[in-house]
């Protein structure tokens, strides 16, 4: 980007020493075809030389500023493929001549949206969020699955009481205080409790809350630990959502809050120390697959 | 209520009581804590008759961490038994005095700055008795936690970085049979027991 503006510069004052060369040059054939003028009086035949030849001296100097800048400009490697553009020059209509900067204004524009574009489709390809059914395929399977955000409550019971069965430190209660949609209450050992409303089998809210704090949906805990559990409990309810296959969402993101039952004990995976000496944190991040414990600082 | 450590900091010989809890002061502040006014934790002994057979001794404890509450642990000799009750058990001890005598010249209190750093609650205390300068209590709460045996490492590391290598941590003593239990606070009370009866029985400063 820097050497095409640098060349832009270089080309501007090419093109600007070329026109002061032929400002001169038609300056010369001015006086020339005047002839002698009252101004130079009786002898006016040698002041009207001298002045012509002063004249030449400036067309000269002119010539070698642009044989100058001339030199300095790089050579092209192609030639300019302008497409349809160079029919533009053999357009005469005075007001269609403005076209030219309107066209090169949307060009680079465009240019631009490519650029951008091409750096977003770089990001988002690493970062695939699985939050739609674009790729889920046929329109038979798609029916089937748009359902998830409405399932019988019997059915939503059962995946949970599965889950709750397979755990004997992690005690899930479920109820429903509004309506049909579950709000599941989780007891990880004495070390913490969440809460953890459903949409359908879809996981809408989490709260991470200590062993002997009240339960509510919405308030925060009081411990510093505890908010950042909650932080990094909606990271992986968002990490494990997945709608064509809520079941296995639900279940991956109860194992991993179940790897919460050492979040006091386990020092952290990298740095080796229980807290972190600027947050004075315990080790509040768990891997996604290995489930490990790293401090939030700790983890890249 | 989260777990508490108690540990006793050494003075160094010919250095003030003030001069430690400034020290401190310091490396807590330089930590990012933030002062949250004082705290007081008193003990005071009483002796039954002894026309009551063999002595026992009521050790009756207030914590201005529980400014409601009156903690009181009855030493028979082979066994401790505590009870808590709210403030009108101080009245109560009075009545009883036929039988139990208090003794006055064991007082002994632990008060000094409170800090919050995070979720750890940090206590200078200066133990005295009888206003005599006895040393420095330091105690430390990490209060999302409730099971002794999960924070320990963690605590220990908190307090070993805080009090510098030149301080043996370990677990208090009675914490040792109660790791997996749920930490309340008489708990705490039963530390200050046990390092205040330690206190009691040597005469000047206490220093290890």
């Amino acid at each position: 980007m820097n050497n095409t503006t640098i060349n832009v510069d270089q080309l501007n004052s090419a093109l600007n020493s070329l026109r002061v060369l032929r400002s001169s040059v038609s300056h010369v054939f001015e006086t020339l075809s005047n002839g002698l003028r009252a101004d130079h009086g009786e002898d006016g035949k040698d002041k009207f030389l001298l002045e012509l030849q002063e004249l030449l001296n400036n067309v000269n100097i002119n010539l070698r500023d642009l044989e100058q800048t001339v030199n300095g400009l790089p050579i092209p490697t192609a030639p300019f493929n302008l497409g349809t553009t160079t029919y533009l020059s053999q357009e005469t209509t005075q007001d269609r001549q403005a076209l030219y900067t309107q066209l090169v204004n949307s060009y680079k524009w465009t240019d631009k949206i490519h650029e951008y574009s091409s750096f977003a489709h770089t990001l988002l390809s690493q970062n695939s969020l699985k939050r739609s059914y674009i790729n889920s395929g046929s329109t038979k399977r798609r029916g089937k699955l748009q359902s998830n955000h409405n399932v019988a409550p019997l059915l939503v019971d059962n995946v949970i009481n599965n889950i709750d069965r397979s755990y004997s430190d992690m005690k899930i209660t479920i109820s429903r205080p509004f309506a049909s949609n579950a709000v599941v209450q989780i007891n990880l050992g004495h070390v913490l409790k969440a809460i953890v409303a459903f949409k359908g089998l879809l996981m809408e809210w989490v709260m991470v809350k200590a062993y002997g704090e009240t339960m509510d949906l919405w308030a925060e805990s009081r411990h510093h630990v505890f908010r950042k559990v909650t932080e990094n409990a909606h990271a992986a309810m968002l990490h494990f959502y997945s709608p064509t296959l809520p079941e296995l969402a639900v279940r991956s993101f109860m194992t991993w809050l179940h790897s919460y039952v050492n979040l006091f004990s386990e020092p952290c995976k990298r740095c080796g120390a229980h807290l972190h000496h600027t947050s004075l944190l315990p080790p509040a991040w768990r891997d996604f697959r290995t489930l490990e414990p790293f401090h939030d600082e700790c983890k890249q | 209520m989260g777990v508490t450590v108690l540990q006793q900091y050494p003075v160094p010989e010919n250095k003030t009581g003030t001069y430690v809890i400034e020290l401190l002061t310091k490396r807590i502040l330089a930590l990012g804590a933030s002062q949250q006014g004082q705290f007081l934790v008193d003990c005071e002994s009483y002796l039954s008759h002894p026309q009551m057979g063999t002595t026992k001794t009521v050790h009756i404890f207030h914590n201005s961490e529980q400014p409601a509450s009156v903690f009181s642990i009855l030493d028979t000799g082979s066994k401790n038994i505590h009870v808590i009750a709210d403030g009108l058990f101080d009245l109560l001890m009075m009545k009883l005095s036929q039988h139990y005598t208090s003794k006055k010249q064991t007082k002994i209190e632990s008060k000094g700055p409170r800090f919050e750093l995070g979720d750890f609650c940090i206590k200078l205390g200066s133990v005295t008795m009888n206003q005599s300068f006895k040393g420095i209590l330091v105690e430390v709460e990490y209060r999302p936690c409730v099971t002794p045996n999960a924070v320990w490492g963690l605590l220990r590391e908190f307090l070993q970085g805080f009090l510098g290598p030149s301080v043996m941590v370990q677990a208090p003593q009675h914490l040792v049979s109660r790791m997996n239990e749920i930490y309340t606070p008489i708990d705490t009370i039963y530390q200050y027991l046990e390092h205040f009866s330690a206190y009691r029985k040597i005469t000047g400063m206490r220093s290890a």
